[in-house]
């Protein structure tokens, strides 16, 4: 691809604002790709903003990292589109904070934006035919010598490695393995639980006292908490869950900081080379 | 324990919880990554084994009965955690539809709870509930 083409022109027809921010990144990514990661973030942020304004009700927060929460709990994003938002938020963010973009970092959200660019035509025009071709990765201005290009398949390793790291936590966390057909898995168990309810109740088997359940719904959290009966326990519960729930949490950030560390070690390799 | 033990035991987890989530009809990705989180939070499970636990060879052969009888099986204490999770999940979107009911009934026969054991459960499956909805969710 030639410096004056772009993948991203069937964009200018849908918003000529996303548009403009996909060029201008498409531009930076060999010559500066720290601001060629700051217009894919703003690139993302533009196309949340317009999603939540389509898509949904109520105050939605401004926060990036919030929108696309939303977006993706209320099904407007898909998983897969939304961990391709998250990754360009993710190093657009890190990109703010200091810390250097290897120019295949930059390449490789380039190539997941124009995927999602794809898909949001489709969402913000009902009906819209896009086909996407092959995305053409931008020339560099002059050609490579060996040495970066030997750096360059490095991070690129890398940053594979550290996608199918943050695949495996992301999947580790779900209800449903990748392989598992959720619908046919969701019939299924809706057959047997039918299947049980029936059996049970020709059985006679006591319910549990559904207006118990109701109820402790119902009820404040603060009054179940200062209920003599459970307030010791629900304390502690809390204290307990929170502390595991914080060692998770630092856990994920901790592995997140060490990507970014990895990612500049690699980088700064390039000096000594 | 081991690992195989682990797995076995994150399997019926994943069971017990998919069976409320989709008792529930909606499943909103709270509820989904809520489950994940608990496994690994609360049960300690890492992420391998949750991994493993959703592989195929484990879960999909597995039916509702295998996972009550599973959990009959198990320590009263972690028996008591897998029902409260499971409340957890049903908490999530503030709503229990008939099937949920059941299925929480179920488990709780299982493990021979008390009302009051049940109670405390429901209880701290809604503090935790509380904790993990996200901002700016409907409560």
């Amino acid at each position: 691809m030639s410096n004056k083409e772009t993948n991203f022109q069937f964009l200018e027809r849908f918003d000529s604002r996303v548009a403009e921010l996909a060029r201008q990144a498409e531009k930076y990514v060999h010559t500066d790709p720290d601001s060629c990661m700051f217009k894919l973030r703003l690139m993302v942020e533009t196309m949340a903003k317009k999603l939540t304004s389509l898509q949904m009700r109520g105050d939605i927060s401004q926060d990036l990292g919030a929108m696309l929460g939303a977006l993706e709990r209320s099904g407007t994003v898909p998983r897969r589109h939304a961990d391709c938002m998250h990754a360009i938020r993710r190093d657009g963010n890190a990109a703010v904070h200091g810390s250097p973009t290897p120019v295949p970092t930059a390449m490789r959200r380039l190539r997941e934006a124009y995927k999602i660019s794809g898909w949001f035509c489709k969402v913000v025009k009902r009906g819209s035919k896009i086909t996407l071709t092959d995305f053409h990765p931008p020339a560099p201005p002059v050609p490579l010598d060996t040495t970066t290009e030997t750096l360059h398949l490095r991070i690129d390793e890398l940053e594979e490695s550290i996608e199918q790291r943050r695949s495996a936590t992301r999947e580790s966390l779900l209800m449903f393995g990748p392989q598992e057909k959720i619908e046919e898995v969701s019939r299924r168990i809706i057959e047997e639980l039918q299947a049980l309810d029936n059996v049970a109740a020709a059985a006679g088997e006591p319910v549990i006292d559904a207006d118990f359940v109701a109820l402790v719904m119902a009820m404040d959290l603060e009054q179940i908490e200062e209920d003599p009966r459970h307030g010791g326990d629900s304390r502690q519960a809390r204290r307990e869950a929170e502390q595991q729930l914080d060692s998770i949490k630092q856990h994920l950030a901790e592995r997140e900081k060490a990507f970014l560390v990895e990612r500049t070690f690699l980088l700064e390799q390039r000096n000594t080379l | 324990m081991s690992k195989s033990e682990q797995i076995q035991l994150a399997t019926l987890w994943f069971l017990s919880a998919r069976a409320m989530a989709v008792a529930g009809e909606d499943m909103p990705t709270v509820q989904e990554a809520a489950t994940g989180l608990y496994a690994q939070a609360i049960l300690g499970f890492s992420e391998e084994v949750c991994l493993e636990a959703k592989d195929a060879g484990h879960i999909s052969n597995k039916t509702l009965i295998d996972c009550l009888s599973g959990v009959q099986q198990l320590p009263k204490e972690m028996a008591e955690k897998i029902l409260t999770g499971v409340m957890m999940i049903s908490y999530a979107d503030r709503k229990m539809k008939p099937l949920e009911v059941r299925w929480a009934s179920m488990l709780a026969s299982a493990i021979n709870m008390t009302p009051d054991d049940f109670q405390r459960c429901c209880v701290n499956a809604r503090v935790i509930a509380s904790m993990l909805r996200p901002q700016g969710s409907a409560a």
